[in-house]
C-alpha cells in the first residue's frame, strides 16, 4: 500500500535520510516533577507573600504592634499629664520653648479712684485713655489696666483675634470688673501664643459707653513656676524651658494626644486580640465537641449556638456592662472582655462543627478509621491540620470585628470607663471638639481605620491563599 | 402547602428565640447583687420601699421573672424608671417610628448601592473603576460609622457656609432632607459589604455553565446581564438582608446620637446612661423580637424569589 | 469534491490561554470540515483541545486569558472568528445551536424550561411570548420529554438530568440550526439515558437535516453516531477518517493505541491495554511529534520534525467519492518509513 503526502505536507519538504528512520533509543519519561514540592504551609506562605496587598497589611499589623508595644518606650510624655495651656493644639513636630513666669493670682490689680461724672461731658461716658498690659503677656495670664473713665460704674473686657471693626465687633466678652475702682483684668481664658485685641469699654451701669479703646496685645507662651517644678524643668522666673512637641496634637485637656493613643492602642488591641483568641478558642472546643460526638448532643449543642446567635449583639455587649456593674476606679477592660467571649463564640463553633463533620466523611479519613487508627490519632494527623486553615482565617477576621465593637461602645460611653482610655473613647472625646480642632477625633480613628483595614486585608489575603490550595488540589 | 408548614415551623422556633432572647435579658440584668433602685442618689428608704413595691422588686427573682414574662406576654413592657408615668410601650410607639424610617431608608441605600456598586464593579472587572470601587468599600468596611457620621456632618457644615443657606440640615430629624445624610451613613458599611457580595456573586455566575448556555444562545450582553447573570447574583445578597437589618438596627444608636435623631437608639442609650431599667429591658427585648421576625420575614421573601427555596427543594 | 457539501470548514485553527504559569497553547493548528446532513466525531482525551476548539468557533472562550491567534472558519461561506459581537449573536443560537456535557448546571437555575427555550426564538425568530409558548410545546414533544405541558412551567432542579438534557436540545434546535455542536452531551448522564440521547440525536439528524459535531472520548459513542472522525491529540488533529476506515485502519499509533485500551469482549484478554504516559505539557509543547514520547514505534525524525499530514487512498471497495479523506499526521506513512501496524491495510 502507498500513501502520498498531501498537498500541505508536500510544501514542507523535509530533507530526511535513512538514518532518520532508525528506530530512536528509548528516552526516560517525560515524566518529572518540575517544581519542587512544598508542605501545605509553605505553599500558602508562598501564595500569602505574592499577595502584595496581604503582605503590607502583615507589615501595618507588625508596625501597629511595635508601635503599642515600644513606642511608650520611645515617647516618654506622661498621657495623662494635663496642659490647661495647650488645650486642643493641632499636630506640630516642632518643639515649642516657653517662659517661666510667676503664678497666677499673685497680682493685686490696679485700683483707681472713683472718679464722678462731669456735668460737662453730658449724658455720654468716654473711652479710656489708656489699656496696657502689666507685665509680659504670656499664654498664662495677661494683666490689662486702664485709666478710669469719670462717671463709669464698672468696665466690660472683650478679645477678639482681629482688630475690632466696630463696637459690634469686639469679640468674646471676656468680663466685667464689679466695682468702679476696679481698673485691672487678669484674662487667663485659654490663651494662645497669638495676637488678641483686647478691648475696654465704660459701663455707667445702664448702658455701655459709645467708644471703646482697643489694645493690640501679642503673647508669648509661658508656663508658670509651679508647673515647671511638677515637670522637674527649670523654675526661675524669666528662664526659658523647652515644652515637649505634639506631633499628634493635644487634647481637650492638653495631655499629648500622641501619648493617649499609644495608651489607647494598649487597650484596643488587647480586647482586640486577647477576646478573639479567647472567644475562637471556646467554639473550637464547643464546635469540636458537638462535630465529633455528633447524635443528640450535636442537634442539642447547636440549638443552643442558634439561641446565642439570635441575641442582638451590641445590645447584649451594652446589658452585659449593665450586668456586671463597673464600680469606680474599674476600666471596664474585663467586663467587656467576658460579654465579647460570651456572645461571640457561636460562629466559630458552628464552622469548626460544619469542618469536623465535613472532614470525618472525607475517604481517606474513613479509610484511616477501618485500618484502625486511634482517635487520637484522626484528631491530630487529620482534623486538626484540615482545620487550622479556617481557624486561622476566622480568627483575623474575628480581630477587626472585636476592634470595631469595642471602639463602637466606647464611642457611645459604653465601654472602658474613664480614665482609661481606648481608641473608641478618644474618638468619643474627639467627636465633641470636632468642629474647633478635628485631629483629635482624626487620630484615634485613623487608627481604628488603619487596624481594621489591615486584619481585614491579612484575612482576605490568607483565606485566598488557603482557598487556591484548596482548589488546586481538586 | 410545604410552604405553609415551613412557615409555621419558622414562626415557631421564632418564637422560641424571642423567649430565650426575654430570658436572658431579664437574667443579665438581675446578674448584680440588689435592686436597680440601690444606686438611685436622693431617694430615702420610705420612696424607694415604695419605689421597688410599685416595679415588684420586693418579691423573690423567681416570682418576678413570672410577672414580667406574662406582662410581656400581654405586650406590656411596664413603667419607665426615669420618666414618671410613662409605660415603656409609650416610649416605643413614640421612638421606633423614627428609627424604622431610618432603617428603612439605609438598608435601601445600602441594598441598591451594593448591587449597583457590585455589578458595576464585576463588570469592570480588574479595570480603573472595579479598582476605585473596591478601594471604597475596603474603606467603608474598615472606618467606623462614628468617624462617618462625625465628618459627614462637618462637611455639612461646610457646605452651608460655602454656599450661604442652609442645603442640608447639620442634625435634626425634620423632613427628609434630614434623613438623607443620616440613612447614607448608616448604611455604608452594609452597603459595603454588599457592594463586595454581589462583585464576587456577579463573577460567580459569570463562570457558571448557564451562562455560557446563554451565550450560545446567541442572546444579548445586555439580555444576558439582567435576565442571567444579575438575577441569580442578587440571591446571595437577598440572604444577607437578615444581617444587614440588624447591623443597620444597632448600627442606628450612634447615628442617631451623633445627628441628634430621636430615635429609640438613642433613647436606649440615654436610658443606658441613667441606668432606667425597665426601658432597657423593654426595647432590648424589643428590638431582639423585631430582628427574630426580620430574619424569618427575609427567609421568605428569598423563598418567594428563589424557585428552588419556593418549592421545597431544600 | 464539490465544496458546497461542507457546512462548516475549519482552517488552521490554534487558540492560546494566559494563565498564571504562562501561555497555554490549548489548540495547535486544528483543520476539519464537516459533511452536510453528516456527524462528524471529535475524540481525544481530557485537555486534548476538543471543547476549546469547539468553544471557540463559538466566541465562548473568555477573551481575557484566551486568544485566538490563527485560522479561520466559516459556516456555508460566512467567516465565524474575529467578526462583530451582534454579528456572531445573529449565528450563535440561530445557525449553530449547542449542548453541553451537564445539563444541571447549563441551565439557569431561576428561570423555568420553558421560558429559557422561548427566549431563543423571541430573540432569533422575533415571536411573540405566547407563538413561542406553542412552538416551545411542539419542540418539547418533538425531544420526546415525558409530559411537556408540564416541564413548560418547571425549573431545572425540578427534572432530571436526562429530561433537562432533552430540553437542552429542544433549545438548541429551536431556530432549525445548520449545525448543532454536542460537547460531550452524555458524559453526565445515565448509560441507559444515554443511549436515549443519542437516539434522539440520531432522529433529529434524519428528521431535520442537522450537521452534527459531536465531541467526546468515548469510542462507543463515535462507533454509534459518527460519519466522519477527528482524533485529537495535544491540541493537533491527528488522525481524521471516514468512520468505518478509523476503525478498521487507523493511520496513526495514537489511534490504535486508543483502540487497543477499548475493553473488548474477549474473555482472554485480562488487563485492559494502556497508553503509557500522559500527554504533553501545553506550556511548552514538543517541538517534533507530541506523541513522539509515548509511541511505541517512535523513529529519530519524530523528535526532530513535525511529522506532515499523509492521505491515505480509501480502500478499494468503499465509496470513494462520497467519503472524506483519511489523514493522518504520522511519520510512519513516509515513503522511507520501515513498515508498522499503522500501515497495514487490516490492522490486528
Amino acid at each position: 500500500m502507498s500513501l502520498v503526502p498531501s498537498e500541505l505536507s508536500s510544501k514542507l519538504s523535509i530533507a530526511v535520510s535513512a538514518a532518520d528512520f532508525a528506530p530512536a533509543p528509548h528516552q526516560a519519561q517525560r515524566e518529572r516533577i518540575v517544581r519542587p514540592s512544598l508542605s501545605y504551609w509553605q505553599d500558602v506562605w508562598q501564595r500569602l507573600c505574592k499577595n502584595r496587598r496581604a503582605l503590607s497589611s502583615l507589615y501595618i499589623v507588625i508596625a501597629l504592634l511595635v508601635f503599642t508595644l515600644v513606642g511608650p518606650w520611645l515617647w516618654t510624655q506622661a498621657p495623662a499629664l494635663q496642659d490647661l495651656d495647650a488645650i486642643s493644639q493641632g499636630p506640630s513636630w516642632s518643639s515649642s520653648s516657653a517662659l517661666v513666669v510667676e503664678d497666677p493670682g499673685t497680682w493685686p490689680g490696679v485700683q483707681g479712684a472713683l472718679r464722678p461724672r462731669e456735668e460737662a461731658d453730658g449724658q455720654t461716658l468716654g473711652a479710656t485713655a489708656s489699656l496696657a498690659v502689666a507685665g509680659l503677656p504670656s499664654t498664662q495670664y495677661v494683666r490689662l489696666y486702664w485709666e478710669a473713665v469719670n462717671g463709669a460704674q464698672h468696665y466690660l473686657i472683650y478679645r477678639n483675634d482681629h482688630a475690632p471693626e466696630s463696637n459690634q465687633d469686639l469679640g468674646l466678652p471676656l468680663g466685667a470688673t464689679l466695682t468702679p475702682d476696679t481698673l485691672s483684668f487678669e484674662d487667663r481664658l485659654q490663651l494662645r501664643p497669638q495676637t488678641y485685641w483686647y478691648s475696654v469699654i465704660a459701663s455707667d451701669g445702664f448702658e455701655e459707653a459709645a467708644l471703646s479703646t482697643t489694645a493690640a496685645i501679642t503673647l508669648q507662651r509661658a508656663i508658670t513656676a509651679s508647673q515647671a517644678r511638677e515637670r522637674g524643668l527649670d523654675d526661675t522666673l524669666g528662664a526659658a524651658v523647652a515644652l515637649p512637641a505634639h506631633p499628634f496634637g493635644t487634647d481637650y485637656l492638653g495631655r499629648d494626644l500622641l501619648a493617649r493613643v499609644m495608651e489607647g492602642a494598649r487597650v484596643s488591641l488587647f480586647i482586640g486580640i486577647v477576646a478573639p483568641l479567647l472567644f475562637v478558642s471556646l467554639g473550637i472546643i464547643y464546635g469540636g465537641i458537638a462535630g465529633y460526638f455528633g447524635g443528640n448532643l450535636d442537634i442539642l449543642m447547636m440549638r443552643v449556638v442558634d439561641f446565642v446567635i439570635a441575641l442582638p449583639f451590641l445590645l447584649f455587649m451594652i446589658l452585659f456592662r449593665i450586668g456586671f456593674g463597673i464600680g469606680p476606679g474599674e476600666s471596664g477592660i474585663i467586663p467587656m472582655l467576658l460579654a465579647l467571649v460570651l456572645l461571640s463564640w457561636p460562629d466559630t463553633a458552628r464552622l469548626i462543627r460544619g469542618q469536623i463533620l465535613q472532614i470525618r466523611g472525607e475517604a481517606y479519613v474513613q479509610a484511616a478509621r477501618v485500618l484502625g487508627a486511634h482517635p487520637l490519632y484522626l484528631i491530630f494527623r487529620h482534623l486538626v491540620p484540615n482545620t487550622l486553615g479556617p481557624i486561622l482565617v476566622t480568627l483575623t477576621f474575628a480581630i477587626p470585628m472585636a476592634i470595631f465593637t469595642e471602639a463602637f461602645l466606647s464611642f457611645i460611653g459604653m465601654g472602658v470607663s474613664p480614665p482609661t482610655s481606648s481608641w473608641g473613647s478618644l474618638s468619643n472625646e474627639g467627636i465633641r471638639t470636632m468642629l474647633s480642632s478635628p485631629h483629635e477625633l482624626l487620630f484615634p480613628a485613623f487608627f481604628i481605620s488603619l487596624t481594621v483595614l489591615a486584619f481585614n486585608l491579612l484575612g482576605d489575603g490568607l483565606r485566598d491563599a488557603l482557598d487556591s490550595r484548596l482548589r488546586s488540589r481538586e | 402547602m410545604a410552604m405553609l408548614r415551613y412557615l409555621l415551623k419558622r414562626l415557631g422556633v421564632g418564637l422560641f428565640t424571642i423567649w430565650f432572647i426575654a430570658t436572658a435579658t431579664f437574667t443579665v440584668m438581675h446578674l448584680v447583687p440588689g435592686n436597680p433602685l440601690a444606686n438611685e442618689r436622693g431617694t430615702n428608704a420610705t420612696i424607694r420601699a415604695n419605689l421597688e413595691r410599685q416595679y415588684g422588686l420586693d418579691k423573690p427573682v423567681f416570682e418576678q421573672y413570672l410577672i414580667y414574662m406574662s406582662n410581656m406576654l400581654h405586650g406590656d413592657f411596664g413603667i419607665a424608671f426615669s420618666e414618671e408615668n410613662r409605660s415603656v410601650n409609650d416610649i416605643i410607639r413614640e421612638h421606633f417610628p423614627v428609627s424604622a424610617t431610618l432603617g428603612v431608608l439605609s438598608l435601601c441605600f445600602a441594598t441598591v448601592g451594593g448591587v449597583l456598586w457590585g455589578a458595576l464593579a464585576a463588570l469592570y472587572r480588574n479595570r480603573l473603576p472595579d479598582a476605585l470601587i473596591m478601594f471604597l468599600v475596603i474603606l467603608g468596611i474598615s472606618v467606623p460609622s462614628f468617624v462617618f457620621a462625625a465628618f459627614s456632618q462637618l462637611f455639612i457644615l461646610k457646605l452651608n457656609q460655602w454656599s450661604g443657606r442652609s442645603i442640608l440640615p447639620v442634625a435634626g430629624w425634620e423632613g427628609v432632607s434630614s434623613m438623607l445624610m443620616p440613612a447614607l451613613v448608616l448604611g455604608l458599611s452594609t452597603m459595603a459589604y454588599m457592594t463586595r457580595l454581589m462583585r464576587s456573586s456577579m463573577l460567580d455566575v459569570a463562570n457558571t455553565d448557564y451562562l455560557r448556555t446563554a451565550r450560545a444562545k446567541g442572546l444579548s450582553p445586555t439580555r444576558i446581564f439582567f435576565r442571567h447573570q444579575l438575577r441569580n447574583a442578587i440571591l446571595p445578597v437577598i440572604t444577607v438582608l437578615g444581617p444587614a437589618i440588624a447591623i443597620i438596627t444597632t448600627g442606628g444608636f450612634v447615628v442617631e446620637s451623633v445627628f441628634a435623631i430621636p430615635g429609640l437608639g438613642r433613647y436606649f442609650v440615654q436610658a443606658v446612661a441613667q441606668l432606667d431599667y425597665t426601658v432597657i429591658m423593654g426595647t432590648t427585648v424589643f428590638f431582639g423580637a423585631f430582628l427574630v421576625l426580620m430574619v424569618i420575614a427575609v427567609d421568605i421573601l428569598y423563598g418567594f424569589i428563589d424557585p428552588r427555596i419556593r418549592l421545597g427543594a431544600v | 469534491m464539490n465544496s458546497t457539501q461542507y457546512v462548516l470548514e475549519v482552517d488552521n485553527l490554534a487558540v492560546e490561554f494566559d494563565t498564571y504559569g504562562g501561555v497555554v497553547q490549548a489548540v495547535r493548528d486544528v483543520s476539519f470540515k464537516l459533511r452536510k446532513g453528516k456527524t462528524l466525531a471529535i475524540v481525544g482525551e481530557s485537555g486534548c483541545g476538543k471543547s476549546v476548539t469547539v468553544q471557540s468557533l463559538m466566541g465562548l472562550i473568555p477573551m481575557p486569558p484566551g486568544r485566538i491567534t490563527r485560522g479561520s472558519a466559516r459556516l456555508g461561506g460566512d467567516e465565524l472568528l474575529h467578526i462583530a459581537p451582534a454579528a456572531l449573536n445573529a449565528i450563535r443560537g440561530k445557525r449553530i445551536g449547542m449542548i453541553f456535557q451537564d445539563p444541571m448546571s447549563a441551565l439557569n437555575p431561576t428561570m423555568s424550561i420553558g421560558a429559557q427555550i422561548a427566549e431563543t426564538l423571541v430573540v432569533h425568530r422575533g415571536m411573540t411570548a405566547s407563538a413561542a409558548r406553542t412552538e416551545v410545546l411542539e419542540l418539547l414533544h418533538l425531544t420526546q420529554i415525558p409530559e411537556p405541558e408540564q416541564r413548560l412551567n418547571q425549573y431545572p432542579f425540578e427534572c432530571s438530568g436526562g429530561m433537562l438534557q432533552r430540553a437542552m436540545i429542544a433549545m438548541s434546535i429551536a431556530c432549525k440550526p445548520e449545525v448543532l455542536i454536542a460537547d460531550e452531551p452524555t458524559t453526565a448522564l445515565d448509560v441507559t439515558i444515554q443511549a436515549q440521547i443519542l437516539l434522539l440525536l440520531k432522529q433529529l439528524q434524519q428528521s431535520h437535516g442537522l450537521s452534527i459535531i459531536l465531541i467526546t472520548h468515548d469510542l462507543g459513542v463515535v462507533a454509534h453516531m459518527a460519519h466522519d472522525v477527528a482524533v485529537m491529540y495535544a491540541g493537533q488533529v491527528v488522525e481524521s477518517a471516514p468512520v468505518d476506515d478509523l476503525f478498521y485502519r487507523p493511520a496513526h499509533p495514537y489511534t490504535l493505541g486508543l483502540r487497543a485500551a477499548l475493553p473488548g469482549n474477549d474473555p482472554q484478554k485480562q488487563r485492559l491495554q494502556i497508553i503509557p504516559g500522559s500527554p504533553p505539557d501545553l506550556f511548552a509543547p514538543p517541538p517534533a511529534c507530541a506523541f513522539a514520547d509515548r509511541c511505541p514505534h517512535t523513529m529519530r525524525l519524530c523528535r526532530s520534525a513535525a511529522p506532515a499530514t499523509y492521505t491515505r487512498p480509501p480502500p478499494p471497495a468503499s465509496q470513494a467519492s462520497t467519503n472524506s479523506a483519511h489523514e493522518a499526521r504520522c511519520w510512519l506513512h513516509h515513503p522511507q518509513a520501515p513498515s508498522s501496524p499503522v500501515r497495514s491495510s487490516a490492522a490486528t
